[in-house]
């Protein structure tokens, strides 16, 4: 008879193996870029798996072909004012939504919602329309703009603050705390684990941001590092090391900021408030 | 938020503004750093020296980009931003032009077109009026290894005049005495198709650009062709562009069959100097076939929103129809073979290659250029082009060729209408 100590042990190692597979399949794209920002163009294609020494020449030529410090500049301004504003405006939108009741709220709530459904592709054009109206086309504040309302973020927002206590906001307005003053002085330092996750969803988002920020940037001088990457791609004979480099260079930031909050960020998703 | 932390707000807002460039300048939109941007560069300058206050803004987006951007652009109709010179791949040319009447400026009275390649004209022609600045060229030819032909008991005389079948014939005795494959062929891509349908003056279109698919005799020439090469097995499989590329490189095929711009890849393995030829593509057996086609090519359009229209247009006509110095710059820079046919009486152009056994392949792919047939490459290519890759596969296991192409046939037309 099999012990019940061997079929746990047998559980166990196969769990193991499951994780090992899944961890290998999450690691290897990175690892493979990596490889391949130190090998040449035709070791890559040719399907090398082994670091090389092409990496030297390979940010020789991604920083003499791209102007690295305006490019990486122009995506961080974006990114930094992308993720101040719309944390701060969907927080406070999403807080509206859960504590203010009112005749519209539910309806106008479903209706946000709903707008997560039309696809971006088929607002493109009146958007562009729009920014043309206003004169920002070929302008930063065009990418961040449309961003800064964020449906997924107010209902990501609203559903935490569920477990915002109602005792601390009464208490707050007991001791003669104005509403505005609530939110930023309670409600932000309370809730800063679904900040941290907040932060991170919308850094990455618009740090990757692709689609818009190709539409509406028009010149060398304001275009993202995406851009950058993908017109690097896309020549006759693309030169994979340099594109290797530019996607390493390109990731760290997200890399960065994902460490330095991994903590908060799974707090954040568990729901913050014990 | 107060009034002052609104204004605040806004007053930065405003300070990551950077406004678009102004008027003076020519910007244009195309798509490869190594390609096509570094050769405008180039014309910019060569302008310049003549033209001191002539000011270049070249961007570049991946091509998909572009595309992309162009027709939000357009669609929208917000001239903000547009460029005033923009690289359109000729396969796509008509459905930009007919898809977005008046976006683009006739250029027929300003530039003689007679110098250029007839099916570069043509293929950019709308109402009798041409729309383009014709750019590189996809001249197709037959890069073949004289060793191995040579081996499989063939001479290059015999490659000069072939048809398919012989083509097939020499395959097969290629295979036996080398054990080498005649070509590497991707099932999965309709290059092939395109180059040996144009070669019979086919395309996926009539010419009056309605679709033609059943009794499109050149149609069904190359697939025929198509299916003669997997039946016999001369063909070294490619998933890829990457993989393809490596069939001729490591030396795995005798030959290959595409446009001229492969050129500069088949010349970068040094170690097989010497061995290297080119002929002219072999015949198709059906009415109208030619020995010569074209895989690919791009050219410029001015956009009539421009605000530096007179400057882009004397600038393109400056350089790409009249500057035969600078098509022996880019052929020998960057490899590029334009459409401009005096660009034979250059330098460059003139110089036999020791790679290719001192062969005249300049030349030679000049007097092909010229002899390309003209097709309507109508407004929905790429579309049609995928039915027939999904069906290349097909052709393989033995579906008749008839068959095949009633249900590309099917399927295209749900696609067009």
């Amino acid at each position: 008879m099999i012990s019940y100590g061997f079929k746990q042990r047998i559980a166990s190692v196969v769990v193991y193996i499951f994780l090992a597979v899944m961890a290998f399949l999450s690691i290897f794209p990175f690892l493979w870029m990596v490889i391949g920002a130190t090998n040449t163009t035709s070791d890559i294609v040719k399907g090398k798996m082994t670091f090389g020494e092409a990496v030297v020449a390979n940010a020789t030529t991604f920083f003499t072909q791209v102007n690295a410090p305006l490019i990486f500049w122009n995506s961080a301004k974006i990114t930094i004012i992308a993720t101040v504003l719309t944390l701060l405006i969907s927080s406070l939108a999403g807080y509206g939504f859960e504590i203010f009741s009112s005749r519209f709220r539910e309806k106008l709530y479903t209706l946000m919602l709903l707008s997560l459904m039309i696809p971006f592709a088929a607002l493109m054009i009146p958007l562009f329309m729009l920014m043309g109206k206003f004169g920002l086309i070929n302008t930063h504040i065009a990418v961040v703009l449309p961003t800064v309302a964020s449906a997924f973020i107010i209902f990501y927002f609203r559903q935490s603050t569920k477990a915002f206590p109602h005792e601390l906001r009464d208490a707050a307005r007991v001791d003669g705390l104005k509403e505005w003053q609530i939110f930023f002085l309670i409600y932000m330092p309370v809730m800063r684990s679904t900040y941290a996750a907040a932060f991170i969803i919308v850094f990455m988002t618009a740090w990757n941001s692709y689609l818009w920020p190709l539409i509406v940037l028009q010149s060398n001088e304001t275009k993202t590092i995406t851009l950058v990457i993908s017109s690097l791609g896309s020549a006759y004979y693309p030169d994979y090391g340099v594109v290797m480099i530019g996607t390493v260079l390109a990731t760290i930031p997200t890399l960065f900021v994902f460490f330095a909050m991994q903590r908060q960020f799974v707090e954040g998703m568990l729901g913050s408030v014990k | 938020m107060n009034r002052k932390t609104v204004a605040l707000a806004f007053a930065g807002a405003s300070l990551i503004a950077i406004t678009a460039a102004q008027a003076a300048e020519v910007t244009v939109w195309c798509w490869d750093p190594n390609f096509n941007v570094a050769i405008m560069k180039q014309a910019g300058e060569i302008y310049a020296k003549t033209h001191p206050d002539f000011k270049l803004n070249v961007v570049d987006f991946a091509k998909a980009d572009l595309e992309q951007k162009l027709q939000t652009g357009l669609a929208s109709g917000v001239a903000d931003g547009m460029p005033d010179i923009v690289l359109i791949e000729d396969y796509g040319a008509q459905k930009y032009l007919q898809s977005f009447p008046d976006a683009f400026t006739p250029l027929s009275d300003k530039v003689d077109y007679s110098g250029f390649a007839d099916y570069k004209v043509k293929l950019a022609t709308l109402d009798g009026k041409v729309y383009s600045m014709p750019f590189d060229s996809g001249v197709a030819g037959l890069f073949y290894r004289k060793d191995m032909i040579t081996a499989a008991g063939y001479t290059p005389a015999d490659m000069q005049d072939l048809t398919w079948d012989k083509y097939v014939e020499i395959g097969k005795a290629v295979e036996a005495k080398t054990g080498k494959k005649m070509m590497g062929f991707d099932p999965n891509d309709g290059g092939l198709v395109r180059v040996l349908m144009q070669s019979a003056g086919g395309w996926y279109f009539d010419k009056d650009g309605k679709l033609s698919v059943e009794g499109n005799v050149a149609l069904k020439g190359a697939l025929d062709v198509i299916q003669k090469i997997q039946v016999n097995n001369i063909f070294r499989p490619a998933a890829g562009w990457a993989d393809w590329v490596g069939s001729f490189t490591s030396g795995e095929v005798a030959t290959v069959v595409t446009g001229v711009w492969i050129t500069g890849t088949v010349k970068s393995q040094a170690d097989q100097a010497g061995k290297w030829g080119v002929a002219p593509l072999p015949k198709l057996s059906v009415e109208g076939a030619t020995h010569f086609s074209n895989l690919g090519g791009s050219s410029w359009y001015v956009l009539s929103g421009s605000k530096a229209k007179d400057e882009s247009i004397d600038f393109l006509n400056e350089i790409y129809a009249k500057n035969i110095d600078f098509y022996q710059k880019i052929l020998v820079d960057r490899g590029a073979v334009g459409s401009l046919l005096a660009a034979r009486n250059g330098e460059a152009y003139k110089s036999n290659d020791a790679f290719f056994g001192g062969e005249p392949i300049w030349q030679n792919f000049s007097d092909w250029l010229a002899k390309v047939p003209s097709v309507n490459y109508g407004t929905f290519t790429n579309e049609v082009d995928s039915v027939v890759s999904a069906h290349q596969p097909d052709l393989a296991k033995g579906a008749s060729v008839d068959d095949v192409i009633k249900a590309i046939d099917d399927q295209a037309k749900t696609l067009v209408q």
